[in-house]
């Protein structure tokens, strides 16, 4: 089949990728979900300071600076980061950008995903070392 | 190679939300028509996406990067006193509410509601909820940003 045949919309470059592509789908999907869910919770906390006063809302910021929650922050780090930078390959191939080499630009976005990630990742273990005594530890 | 595009049978299922164009390079209309969502919530989708890579990455790094460990009432206040972050804020607070609740509306489209009377009905209710959560959300701000 020529990649411009009838479905060549929804088949580019079928084999291998596709079952990558599949992948990256559903993963953007179900991240998106997350951040939806988040996105709520998060209008619902902060909102906590004008509903309880600003020591309702300190003391949700006291319960967030548990280890277990640094990590929570650091898994939704990676749902903000895989979604968004699958996004940016979405615009550009919206766009026209890169469509022929559209596997290069998948693997920059991730890379760029994981370096972010990495980055957070770092701050957020040095925070839980410098902050907590016995680090990861506290969570057991 | 031919360039040109074979129609696509009437009851083919639609593509994911992400299926790429033709290689031919340029946008063919019809893969936004396919979509179930129709044009102008395609087009907001992508509006919203930008500001929302621009604007979360504000908001994260100056929140949890620049003041990690220092959040606060009075932390919050801090930023929100300038002009900067309350368009930053106001901005993704409108633009993350349009994106989250489209791309769920997306996910419901996949699946149900494949008459049009429902997907009105959907699109109603959901325009509805995210103006109050809107709402809501500015009026939770209000405080910090009147001050």
């Amino acid at each position: 089949m020529s990649p411009v045949d009838a479905g060549a919309a929804t088949n580019v470059g079928a084999g291998n990728w596709k079952g990558l592509g599949m992948w990256a789908w559903l993963l953007f999907r179900v991240a998106g979900i997350v951040l939806v869910v988040y996105l709520f919770a998060h209008i619902g906390v902060i909102s906590t300071a004008r509903l309880g006063g600003r020591s309702t809302l300190n003391s949700a910021f006291d319960l967030f600076d548990h280890p277990l929650f640094v990590l929570l922050d650091l898994l939704l780090v990676w749902a903000v980061l895989f979604h968004a930078l699958n996004g940016v390959r979405i615009l550009l191939m919206d766009c026209g950008l890169g469509i022929h080499r559209h596997k290069l630009v998948f693997g920059a976005c991730m890379a760029v995903a994981v370096i972010s990630l990495g980055f957070f990742a770092f701050k957020a273990f040095a925070y839980i070392a410098a902050h907590h005594a016995g680090g990861l530890g506290g969570l057991i | 190679m031919s360039t040109e595009v074979v129609e696509r049978p009437p009851q083919a299922p639609p593509g994911p939300p992400d299926a790429a164009p033709p290689a031919t390079g340029r946008m063919r209309p019809a893969v936004i028509a396919d979509s179930a969502g129709g044009m102008w919530g395609w087009l907001l989708q992508r509006v919203t996406a930008v500001v929302l890579i621009v604007g979360l990455l504000t908001h994260i790094v100056a929140t949890h990067i620049f003041n990690i460990g220092h959040l606060s009432y009075l932390n919050i206040g801090d930023r929100l006193g300038s002009t900067f972050f309350v368009v930053i804020d106001v901005s993704l607070l409108a633009a993350a509410i349009f994106h989250g609740l489209n791309g769920a509306r997306m996910v419901v489209l996949d699946y149900w509601l494949k008459g049009r009377a429902g997907r009105r009905a959907l699109s109603i209710t959901l325009w509805v909820f995210g103006s109050a959560v809107f709402g809501y959300g500015l009026w939770a701000l209000w405080p910090w940003i009147s001050h």
